[in-house]
């Protein structure tokens, strides 16, 4: 498809917007940078890590922890400087975690010496080098970025629609400067692919709004609005072979400082939200702090469930919580299991439903205090309407989601797999009569799709 | 015990609901799941039933002479009705119950709609066996071999009535069994008197809407259809494009034959006759035998339209063209679906320019 060299304004209507309680107010919260890491392989999609370090080493900010298998130029750094204390080993000897004690005494950035790039493939090889690669994202597969393929273009969204998200406004303060320059790296490095900026309508875009040689896109509408998906799927979506990246406001930020001011740094804001939290606001962290200390005292109460990103698609976190590579968001929600007498047969006056089944429509405008249970049992697809209305692509749901199931490869590329991914599939899930996982579904299918090609 | 374990599943899950949590990457559900959408549905049939019983003992006061007073005409229904469903129940919910254990699934909801439709739309005077068995083949080739509910292709309630019409055709046939308990008297339904050259046995229209005329328990009151018809389009369990489309298919339908002199009676009373109003909102609606894209159920629900009045008239033998027509339909329910993905597809391969 031909690139449109023009701003557009998308407007979703199918999509919805979960009304809960807890977002996050905007006030920075007392957060205390804890000794603690654990980085886990795991927030990168499928990637197979090769250990670079061993329990005792002494670790700088950007040494490499463990590189992908397949790829081994791509690295994960130390965000701190410290000493490695453990790696964590699961089933088959999977890494888990890599354990570092931070050393409180050094700064948390460091400089680097190199030369400016002036091509895009010095800027590609000091990114990989120092760690900044893997902020990036590819789609199809949301996974990191072959350095050798160049990508038809990059987006960068900038807002998140998902429930209880933080504002991005609050997320960028004071990264203005290093956005900008990110930027201006971040076309150096796509080989001048163009780059995407999408933006709420009528919002408060302020930052975004003044950067330059940009293509600005404006949405509206209720989640999925902001999902890098979504973006894709109406300005430039991919065909089979065609590479997009994305990435995260911040880590554009982060870049920029790289390169700007030859400096490494990983902090990050993030947002503690979610109908279990005391007090809900900002606070500036890095990515696997452990925040076992942080919560035990922000929480209402113990029988929570912790993650990281949202609530539509974020990762549970079990022990040590901390905060994952890609996400700005803790969500808390209470635990759910409660068994409830008939409850099939109850009006429902507070039980949140898309359709109409529950006497919860009678009172549009409350939020609800969320939890975890199912609420009811698995079962094959039956209703063939409800993911429709809550699916914005101008793909088949029912239809592209029972191809994943049987590993149809032939028919999901048909069906057009490559312009979605899980989380795309997020609200389908949250909707869904049988208890599907439709995520979990459409994430095995495109592995498999993934390893084929 | 674990010879039970799906009978006291299904019964645990029944009472209480599950303590499940959600361990996918989607923390939260949707409150409502396939219990809840099922018992919308009872609820949505209920008016015709509550109508049903008392339209069987008003038939029945009626035939035989005596006083059609509310609540006597209530209870006679109701006890008519009564060993129909617990018939159904017993035989359908066992060969589920069997099922899910052989298979070590959860037993599925899908009975309980199922079981609650087979008696309304049987004669009342039906012979229990011949409906338990009816039942019981409905449930296993109507679904269970194809894989449980929600693989099944043909609506297991109309295949029920289905098998008892083409395999007890002696017992079912003839005038009988539409009047309970008056054999005396010819009671056939009036459709089946117009279309066999009997137009002076055409009840007004308003008699057809409300439903004081011979028929299955659950079809003959429009408004209580038309009231359940609300409760499933506004609750979202029922696509109102496929009833839509079926009232637009009949009605052109009957309109083309009342003019070429097919048929003797009015379109609109075509719509009102029969089962077709209570097959377009309860059965020709069922999610998992009807087109799963949203343009096929357009096409499923206006040939279902089209073929129920075709049949109802052009075959003089079976008047109740509603069933066989939706159960055609279901069978070309996937070929609709498989043209418009297809379409889909190359449409998508178009504007891509893959």
């Amino acid at each position: 498809m031909q690139f449109q060299n023009e701003t557009m304004n998308v407007k979703i209507t199918k999509g919805l917007d979960l009304k809960i309680d807890g977002g996050a107010t905007d006030t920075m919260l007392d957060f205390a940078l804890p000794d603690l890491f654990h980085i886990r392989p795991d927030d990168f999609r499928w990637l197979t890590p090769k250990l670079l370090v061993q329990p005792g080493d002494r670790v700088q900010i950007g040494t490499p922890l463990f590189a992908d298998k397949k790829e081994e130029r791509v690295v994960t750094v130390s965000p701190v400087a410290g000493s490695v204390k453990e790696i964590v080993r699961g089933e088959k000897r999977v890494i888990e975690e890599i354990t570092i004690v931070r050393n409180c005494e050094t700064a948390l950035e460091t400089l680097v010496d190199f030369d400016d790039p002036t091509d895009g493939e010095s800027a590609r090889k000091l990114l990989l080098q120092y760690g900044l690669w893997p902020c990036l994202r590819q789609r199809p597969y949301s996974v990191i970025p072959n350095p050798d393929i160049s990508p038809k273009s990059v987006f960068i969204p900038c807002f998140d629609s998902n429930p209880l998200a933080p504002d991005f406004n609050i997320l960028m303060r004071d990264k203005e400067e290093h956005f900008r320059h990110g930027l201006k790296m971040l076309h150096l490095a796509a080989e001048n692919a163009p780059i995407h900026l999408c933006m709420r309508k009528d919002a408060e875009n302020e930052l975004f709004e003044t950067v330059e040689n940009v293509q600005k896109h404006y949405f509206s509408g209720p989640h999925p609005a902001g999902n890098v998906g979504t973006h894709i799927h109406h300005i430039d979506p991919i065909g089979k072979g065609e590479t997009v990246w994305f990435i995260d406001p911040q880590e554009v930020a982060r870049i920029g400082c790289f390169f700007a001011e030859h400096k490494l740094q990983f902090g990050k804001t993030a947002a503690l939200t979610g109908p279990e939290v005391k007090a809900t606001g900002y606070f500036q962290t890095i990515h696997g702090a452990d925040l076992s200390a942080f919560l035990s005292d922000s929480l209402t109460q113990k029988d929570v469930r912790i993650i990281s990103g949202s609530i539509l698609n974020g990762r549970k976190l079990t022990d040590n919580p901390t905060l994952s590579f890609h996400d700005h968001q803790i969500s808390v929600i209470a635990e759910g299991g409660k068994r409830e007498f008939i409850g099939w047969l109850l009006p429902g006056l507070k039980k949140w439903s898309l359709s109409h089944t529950f006497l919860a429509w009678l009172t549009p405008k409350r939020t609800y205090a969320v939890n975890t249970s199912l609420q009811g049992g698995r079962r094959a697809f039956m209703m063939t309407d409800v993911y429709d209305k809550v699916f914005p692509f101008d793909l088949m749901p029912l239809q592209l989601l029972k191809a994943c199931e049987i590993k149809d490869l032939e028919q999901m590329e048909a069906l057009g797999i490559y312009e979605v991914d899980s989380e795309d599939f997020a609200l389908c899930e949250l909707v869904c009569p049988s208890k599907k996982e439709c995520q979990k579904i459409v994430e095995d299918a495109i592995f498999e799709l993934r390893t084929q090609n | 015990m674990r010879k039970f374990n799906a009978l006291l599943d299904a019964m645990d899950t029944f009472l209480r609901t599950p303590a499940t949590v959600t361990d996918g990457r989607c923390h939260v559900r949707d409150a409502v799941d396939m219990k809840r959408i099922m018992i919308t549905v009872m609820i949505a049939l209920c008016p015709a039933l509550l109508f049903g019983w008392w339209n069987v003992g008003y038939q029945h006061f009626l035939a035989i002479g005596g006083e059609t007073a509310l609540w006597p005409c209530l209870w006679y229904g109701f006890l008519k009705w009564l060993p129909l469903v617990i018939v159904t129940y017993v035989s359908g919910l066992g060969v589920e119950v069997l099922f899910a254990q052989i298979r070590k699934e959860e037993v599925a909801e899908g009975f309980f709609v199922t079981g609650f439709l087979i008696p309304m739309i049987m004669p009342p005077d039906v012979p229990l066996w011949i409906v338990a068995v009816a039942t019981i083949f409905a449930v296993i080739f109507g679904k269970e071999v194809f894989g449980g509910t929600g693989y099944n292709f043909l609506n297991p309630a109309l295949l029920a009535r289905a098998f008892v019409f083409f395999a007890y055709p002696s017992v079912i046939s003839g005038d009988k069994v539409w009047i309970s308990g008056a054999d005396a008297v010819t009671g056939a339904t009036p459709l089946a008197l117009v279309m066999n050259g009997h137009p002076e046995a055409m009840p007004s229209t308003w008699e057809l809407f409300f439903g004081t005329i011979p028929g299955c328990i659950g079809e003959t009151c429009k408004i209580a259809i038309l009231i359940g018809a609300a409760i499933l389009i506004f609750t979202q369990v029922a696509d109102w494009r496929i009833m839509l489309s079926v009232f637009v298919g009949g009605y052109a339908t009957a309109v083309v034959c009342q003019l070429t002199g097919l048929c003797p009676v009015a379109a609109h009373d075509q719509l009102l006759m029969g089962g077709f109003m209570f097959g377009a909102v309860f059965m020709a609606t069922d999610p998992v035998t009807a087109a799963h894209t949203r343009n096929g159920k357009y096409f499923y629900g206006l040939l279902i339209g089209i073929l129920a009045i075709l049949i109802r008239t052009l075959n003089k033998g079976y008047p109740e063209g509603m069933m066989l027509a939706i159960l055609l339909m279901n069978i070309f329910a996937p070929l609709i679906d498989w043209c418009i993905v297809q379409n889909h597809i190359k449409r998508r391969r178009k504007t891509l320019d893959l």
